[in-house]
This record gives C-alpha cells, sequence and structure tokens, in this order.
C-alpha cells in the first residue's frame, strides 16, 4: 500500500464496494500494445468500468489521470502451464491440490483455487494479472482441463474453467511411448466413428453422451485446445499428424527438440508453450534444447508462449526468462507478446493487448519491463489498482526495522 | 597438500633405515595419504592477454573505469590505465565490462548430471544418515554437458557437493571449470575438502520414513553429536599414536576408519563445513555445535533465513550461501525474502554468497546477483556492482577456502576472468570471453573456443 498514491488507495477503497466506478486516464505512458499497433510514445490509456476505453483521445475525460512520466506500460503478463493457487508449499502434501491419482480428462482443478495463496501476491509483483493454470500428475495420459485465474487476490477471481485440455506424451519410465500414442489415436477415432454413427442414426439426444465422452467430442470439433506436453521431435511429429486427421486445436507445451521440426509446426500453424532457459539436454528426448529456441521458434513463423519451468513459486520471475529469450535473439515485440498477446489468442483470452474494448489488466513499470532493475510500479486488475506487497516483503520489513522488542512485535 | 607424499614416503623410508638403532625397535610409522587422487590439471595453452579500457569489478569492492587487465603466465599481473602492451594479445574491453571469474559454491554438476537417467544419479548416497565415507568426487562423470553451459555463464571455479539426504552427505570436491576426460584433471590443486552436512526437513523425511533415526530435528541433532563424539575419540587416538611413536616407543597405530577420516579432517581444520541448512533456528544451533565439538561451522547453503540472524552469521564468521528468491518447495523455503544476500551482507565482517545449486541458474549467477542488488535497492540499500560481484567471486572464494588462489582481479592471483558484453547485472548480459589461470576456454564468437562434451558429439 505504502506504493500508492492517496488518490490511488481512495480509488482502491471505492473498488471494493463499487467496482472500477471511477475512470482513468492515463497520460505520457510508453505504450507497448501488443497489438499491430506497436509502441505508443506519449500516449494517453483511459480504462473506465474494467475494461480499455480510449487511445489517445482527443480530450481526455476520466475521474482519475495519472502522469506515467514517460514509463513503460504493458499489458498485464499472463503467466501459463503453472499451479498458482493450487499449491501453497510443493512438499507439503495438504497444500497440493493440482493433481489427482486418479484425475481424468474431466478434471476441474479450478475448484480448488485459491486466491489467498501467498505465491499470488508475489506473483502480481512481477507484471503478472492472470494465469493460466494446468493440472499436472495422476496415472492418467489426461491430466484433467486447464482454468483461468486473475491474480487479483479476490475470492471471484476465476474467469473460466473447463478450458484446454492436458495431455502427457513422450518417454515412459516404465513401457512405451507408443502406446499413449496409439491410446490418444484410438480414443479420437472412437469418438469421431461414434458422432458419426449418432449422426447417421439422427440421435440427437446429448444427454446419452458420457461426460469423458463430451469432451472428447469438443477436442473433435476443434472447440476445446488440445495442450500436448511432447519433447521428442517424434512425438511433435505424431501429434501434428493428429491434428491434421481430426482437425485438433493443437498446442504443443514444453516442445524442448521443436527447433528440428519447426517448419512442420509452422506450416500447421500450431502454437508452442515452452520455457526460454532450458537448455541442457535432460534426457534423450531433450538433446536440441538452446537459450536461442524461442527466438528461432518465433522467427520461424510459430506463436511462440514462454512459461516458468518447474516450481510455481517461481513463476513471478517470468518477465526474467523473457528478457533471457531478447538476450539470446529472440524479437522483442515477439517476446512481449510471448507473455501477453499470444496467450491470449491460444486461449481466448480478452486481455493481454492493449486495444479499446479489451480488459484493463496493464501494467505501469519503472523502465524496461525484462530489465532487473525494473520494477512494476502500479498494476490494475479489470481496471482496479493492485496492492503490490506480498507477505516476503513484511518479512523483509520486519528483520529491518530497530526495535528492543522482538520481532515478532512488529507487524 | 600435494606435498606432503612424498616427504611422508621420505619419513617413512628413513625409519625404516634408522629404526635398528634405537633402543625401542619401532614398526614403520603409519601415515594417511590425505591427497590420494591427486590433481593432474594443467593450464589450457595461453599467451599473455591485456584487456583493455574496460569497466573492471575487480572482486574486492572496487570499481575501476576505462581500465586495463594484463595477465600472464596464469596469474594477473597489473590491473590499470594505459598498461604496455607489448607482445600481449589485445582484446578491446571497452563498451565491455571485466569481473573475476565466477565461482559456484554449491553445484551438482557432474554427479547429477544431464541427461538425468537413473544410471546418472551418483549425487547422494541415501543408504544411512552419516555417510562422511563417500566424496563426491569419486561420482563426477567430467563429460556433464552442463560443464559447458556453465562455462559460458563465466564459471570458472565451483564445488560439486553430494546431496542433502544426510546429516553427514560425504565430502565435496572444487574443481576448475575446464574440459577434461577425467575428474583429476578438473580438480583444484590445492583447495581443500569440503564436508556437506545437511540440516533439517531432508535427513528426517528420507529417514524417519524408513524407520530409522533420524526421524526429527532433535534426532538430526543427536546424529550429528554421537558423530562428533565419535570423531573426537579417534582424532585423540592417532593424536596418541603419533605422540607415542615421537616420543620412541612403538605403539599400535588405530584401525584406520574412513568415515572418521573425514570427520577429523573437519576437526583438524583441513576440511571445511558446507551445511545445508534453511532455517535460523537451526543454523543457530549447528554454531553452537561447532563449538561443543572445536570445529568451526562453515558455510551455510541456502539459507533462506540466513536475514533473521545476520548479526550472528557475522559475529560467528560463517558464510552464507543463498538464492536470490527460490522459495515455497519446503516448509523451510517458506520464509524467503527476496533482499536476503543483501540483509546478510550489511553487517560488518560478513561474508554473503549467491549460489546456484542448479545446472541452469548456474549459468547466470550475474543475473542472480543482480536481482538481489536490484530488489535491496528498491527497498532502501545502496548496493552498486562492485558489492555485488564480491557475492559471486571473492566471498564464494572465501567459502571455498581459495581466497589466496582466486576470486578478485589483483595481482598474483590466478587470472580467472570473464570478459562481459555490458553491465553484467542485466538481463542481456553475456559472456564474450572466459579465462581460467590465464587461458581463454570460452569465446562466444569463436567456436574454436566453445568446447563440447563427448555426450554431446554426434547427436543429431
Amino acid at each position: 500500500m505504502k506504493l500508492f498514491k492517496s488518490s490511488l488507495i481512495a480509488l482502491a477503497l471505492a473498488g471494493t464496494t463499487a467496482a472500477n466506478a471511477a475512470s482513468l486516464a492515463i497520460t505520457n505512458a510508453k505504450v507497448h500494445t501488443a497489438t499491430s499497433a506497436g509502441v505508443l510514445e506519449n500516449a494517453t490509456v483511459v480504462i473506465d468500468n474494467g475494461v480499455i476505453t480510449a487511445i489517445n483521445p482527443e480530450s481526455v475525460a476520466a475521474d482519475q489521470t495519472i502522469d506515467a512520466q514517460g514509463k513503460v506500460l504493458t499489458p498485464g503478463f499472463i503467466a501459463s502451464m503453472n499451479q498458482l493457487g493450487l499449491v501453497e508449499v510443493s512438499a507439503v502434501a495438504s497444500s497440493r491440490d493440482a493433481s489427482d491419482k486418479k484425475a481424468d480428462i474431466t478434471f476441474d482443478a479450478s475448484l480448488a483455487f485459491n486466491p489467498k495463496s501467498t505465491a499470488i501476491p508475489l506473483t502480481r509483483k512481477g507484471g503478472i494479472t492472470r494465469s493460466v493454470v494446468a493440472p499436472r500428475g495422476g496415472d492418467d495420459m489426461f491430466k484433467g482441463q486447464t482454468f483461468v485465474a486473475d491474480m487479483s487476490g479476490d475470492f471471484d477471481s476465476v474467469m473460466a474453467a473447463n478450458g484446454a485440455v492436458v495431455v502427457e506424451l513422450g518417454a515412459e519410465s516404465k513401457g512405451s511411448r507408443a502406446m499413449a500414442l496409439q491410446k490418444l489415436s484410438n480414443k479420437l477415432e472412437d469418438a469421431e466413428k461414434a458422432l458419426a454413427k449418432a449422426k447417421k442414426d439422427d440421435k440427437d439426444d446429448k444427454k446419452d453422451v458420457k461426460r469423458d465422452a463430451q469432451v472428447i467430442n469438443a477436442l473433435l470439433a476443434g472447440e476445446k485446445p488440445l495442450i500436448a506436453h511432447v519433447d521428442r521431435a517424434t512425438d511433435i511429429l505424431a501429434v501434428l499428424a493428429m491434428k491434421e486427421r481430426f482437425g485438433l486445436n493443437l498446442v504443443l507445451a514444453g516442445a524442448a527438440d521443436s527447433v528440428l521440426v519447426m517448419d512442420e509446426i509452422a506450416k500447421a500453424n500450431v502454437p508452442v508453450v515452452m520455457s526460454a532457459m532450458r537448455n541442457l539436454p535432460g534426457s534423450f528426448d531433450s538433446l536440441h534444447t538452446n537459450l536461442a529456441n524461442a527466438g528461432k521458434l518465433s522467427k520461424a513463423g510459430i506463436k511462440v508462449i514462454i512459461t516458468v519451468d518447474g516450481d510455481t513459486h517461481n513463476t513471478h520471475l517470468l518477465r526474467f526468462t523473457v528478457g533471457n529469450a531478447v538476450a539470446n535473439g529472440m524479437d522483442y515485440d515477439a517476446a512481449l507478446a510471448s507473455v501477453t498477446a499470444n496467450v491470449a489468442d491460444v486461449f481466448g483470452l480478452d486481455s493481454g493487448k492493449i486495444e479499446v474494448g479489451k480488459a484493463a489488466d496493464i501494467v505501469l513499470w519503472s523502465a524496461d519491463p525484462f530489465e532487473l532493475s525494473t520494477k512494476a510500479k502500479q498494476l490494475w486488475i479489470s481496471g482496479e489498482a493492485q496492492v503490490l506487497e506480498s507477505r516476503q516483503d513484511k518479512l523483509r520489513d520486519r528483520y529491518t526495522t530497530d526495535s528492543d522488542m522482538p520481532r515478532a512485535y512488529i507487524k | 597438500m600435494h606435498k606432503i607424499v612424498p616427504s611422508l614416503v621420505m619419513a617413512a623410508v628413513s625409519v625404516a633405515l634408522t629404526g635398528c638403532m634405537k633402543s625401542e625397535q619401532q614398526d614403520a610409522k603409519v601415515t594417511i595419504n590425505k591427497n590420494p587422487y591427486p590433481s593432474t590439471y594443467q593450464v589450457l595453452p595461453s599467451q599473455k592477454t591485456i584487456i583493455q579500457n574496460a569497466t573492471v569489478l575487480v572482486g574486492n569492492g572496487e570499481r575501476l573505469e576505462n581500465t586495463d587487465v594484463l595477465f600472464m603466465d596464469g596469474k594477473i599481473v597489473q590491473v590499470g590505465q594505459g598498461l604496455p602492451t607489448d607482445g600481449a594479445t589485445v582484446v578491446d574491453g571497452s563498451e565491455k565490462w571485466v569481473t573475476p571469474g565466477v565461482i559456484d559454491v554449491h553445484s551438482h554438476l557432474g554427479v547429477y548430471p544431464s541427461p538425468s537417467v537413473e544410471s546418472h544419479a551418483d549425487g547422494n548416497e541415501m543408504t544411512s544418515p552419516n555417510t562422511s565415507e563417500v566424496w563426491a568426487e569419486h561420482s563426477v562423470w567430467p563429460q556433464d554437458p552442463g560443464f559447458q553451459t556453465a562455462r559460458a555463464g563465466g564459471v570458472t571455479t565451483l564445488q560439486l557437493l553430494p546431496g542433502s539426504a544426510n546429516l553427514f552427505g560425504g565430502r565435496g570436491v572444487t574443481l576448475k571449470n575446464v574440459p577434461s576426460h577425467t575428474m583429476q584433471g578438473m580438480k583444484f590443486p590445492e583447495a581443500p575438502y569440503g564436508l556437506k552436512m545437511a540440516c533439517g526437513e531432508n535427513p528426517k523425511r528420507v529417514y524417519g520414513s524408513r524407520k530409522e533415526a533420524p526421524g526429527t530435528r532433535m534426532g538430526n541433532m543427536a546424529g550429528y553429536r554421537m558423530a562428533w563424539a565419535e570423531a573426537t575419540e579417534y582424532k585423540r587416538a592417532w593424536e596418541k599414536y603419533e605422540a607415542d611413536y615421537a616420543a620412541g616407543k612403538n605403539p599400535q597405530a588405530p584401525t584406520r576408519d574412513i568415515e572418521l577420516d573425514t570427520l577429523k579432517g573437519v576437526l583438524d581444520g583441513d576440511i571445511l563445513i558446507h551445511n545445508h541448512c534453511y532455517k535460523a533456528e537451526e543454523m543457530a544451533m549447528m554454531i553452537d555445535l561447532g563449538k561443543e565439538f572445536n570445529y568451526h561451522s562453515g558455510t551455510f547453503h541456502h539459507a533462506i533465513e540466513g536475514y533473521k540472524i545476520a548479526d550472528m552469521l557475522a559475529e560467528n564468521g560463517n558464510c552464507a550461501a543463498m538464492w536470490p528468491d527460490w522459495w515455497g518447495f519446503k516448509m523451510e523455503a517458506y520464509d524467503m525474502v527476496e533482499e536476503n544476500v543483501a540483509i546478510v551482507d550489511a553487517v560488518k565482517n560478513s561474508c554473503a554468497v549467491v549460489h546456484s545449486d542448479s545446472g541452469t541458474t548456474i549459468q547466470r549467477l550475474n543475473q542472480e546477483a543482480g536481482k538481489i542488488m536490484y530488489r535491496a535497492n528498491d527497498n532502501g540499500f545502496d548496493l552498486k556492482e562492485e558489492d555485488a560481484i564480491v557475492w559471486i567471486t571473492s566471498n564464494a572464494a572465501k567459502s571455498l577456502g581459495i581466497d589466496d588462489k582466486t576470486g578478485s582481479l589483483v595481482k598474483g592471483k590466478a587470472a580467472d576472468v570473464v570478459l562481459w558484453n555490458t553491465n553484467p547485472f542485466s538481463v542481456y548480459a553475456q559472456a564474450d570471453q572466459v579465462f581460467v589461470d590465464g587461458a581463454k576456454v570460452y569465446d562466444r564468437y569463436d567456436e574454436k573456443y566453445q568446447a563440447q562434451s563427448d555426450f554431446m558429439l554426434g547427436q543429431e
């Protein structure tokens, strides 16, 4: 809170009851729109009722005005494929809800989302306003479905559930990778046949269709993305072939060795969700990882989404991994899109761009958002100014404040 | 340390020759070779080199603008302005930055190498809570491709440690980050051994879940104390043997115990403690434990709560090796603050170190240090690049007991040098050239200086 001007505190307080009642104009900003409009210097962005209502209007009429003093304004970053709100402490089983041994294609982890997780304010400080949260683990090759949550910490954070289906393919510690590929293909083929038969029989009774079959049917109709975790090039080609055959809305995740088949991926118009920092050959499926790969894929015309590899608690570092992608050859605007517009496009979100009509998820930065020295100065989610303080800040302050009393009295 | 071997052989031989002339017949003195797997490291081909007109972070807190760094025969010759270039390879350092080679005090490269297949999981002898008898150097696979990527990130020296499942995990080894097909070819000559210890959740979880001791934190403490008590007896037995022998008696040597050799090495001051320990209250007890058994409690690794006991760490001469911002993966990693390193560093006589414990972040320890500096400066600190570089160079060297040899760009020290394309604390910074003992081991723009492990050769 201490970072806020008094007018903003008032705005934030007002926002809790009558959300977004006040309109806000941010003037004199260097706006990275993450759209074809590119970067706008000395620009004004007006937000009202949770959405962006004007960019560079002829006259500014808003309840509040903030002079950005030439600083960078970007869409809020969108993290993806993490377990934010589903885990408090990774090694504490009772604080984990992202996986279930019996989870299947219908698994909806959004029911477990905890907006009060201490990871969320820290993530917000990293300029992240939303996340595409993904289930992981469980015995089935289908891990369940993604959901979208904002990073406000409010109880109504979950914006959309039952999004994309997550499937894990590739190297197996027991058995053959062929089995899962075959099973997936068979499932799609059987469902296709069943649909054709139902059409032939003129059955229009959807009530008979089981829940898991409904999800498969949505994949066949291209209504739901299928996110396939694959690394080896042969596995990538195998799922590309399934996309072709069944008309899937396919998204590749991980995709360690995608650089070997990037022309095929580009041709199939399939986006890739990847870590920009992966460059060690962790397995025989990933012998071609390299810090330059995100840039190479992007230049090949592939829509790249950058994620943070590993523990969900590190999601706040997303912007630095994007900076490293730029350092290793990725075009700056493409890199920005990889955590804003591209995520919105692939997952059908109304944020990720500074454009009239989009959700007012925006961040005002002290400088280049990817640079280590930069910090998020102010951040809005659906037009609401957010607190940029985390539990970590409180701990720091407790132990750097002079006091004669035990630290426990410093709050 | 390598001098010990020939002199001891001489002593043994002379005893054998002269023994019969003494009043009491003495058997040959039993001695323990402290360096049975000696370094065979050779400096790579090198030439006199001068880097001109760079911003130089010396590693001792100093920063010098438009400065030249001259090195020859493996050593730093001079750091200053307008140095003579005769006979030297000249490198243009204008707009660039020069720092000492980066040192990582906590790595598992080589012992948990890539690919991380089962056959390669050689980093932790998780078969007993006290495995002081194992040495990480005996697990090192020098073909780990991670050594090359770490070198491209400016890492010239690294300590490989055993894992943290055990109270005593075994000896760590310090390596020069040069390509070699043997461990000995990388081994840092005369660097002291480390002994890995671990506090907290890992040992009690691993052994407790098997219904073995330790199953609690008090069980952890009991395990350390019993081991040190035994080691104290072992040390006493050897000292008595040596004193009696010196007095002309013919005592029987104690039975050799490989496990206790390592603990005795700590009590003798030859081996340095490297203690995986996250929490304030546990570090405070480990410091007392060292006092109870007369050894120094060394460096605390991870030290997520170092900031809660910054004064105590400095008063007791403990280094703390920390991450900038990893947290939340275990309860003992819950109280992370992004300014931890800066708070530990702010106390007089402190020794704050930034470590990786990761094949990924070891490649960017400069950025790890940078994040800390900037977050601290956002919150009232006034840290400069010349301060932050210390965390990944000279303080790290101090933690490893090699600060007389490397870690700063001062005359006479090893020419372990990194030339950066820009301010090393930028997200866009990259190491252009890396030198170990004055020899170029990496060049971002010259494939000739980009080593590749056997494993990666021919992979298509």
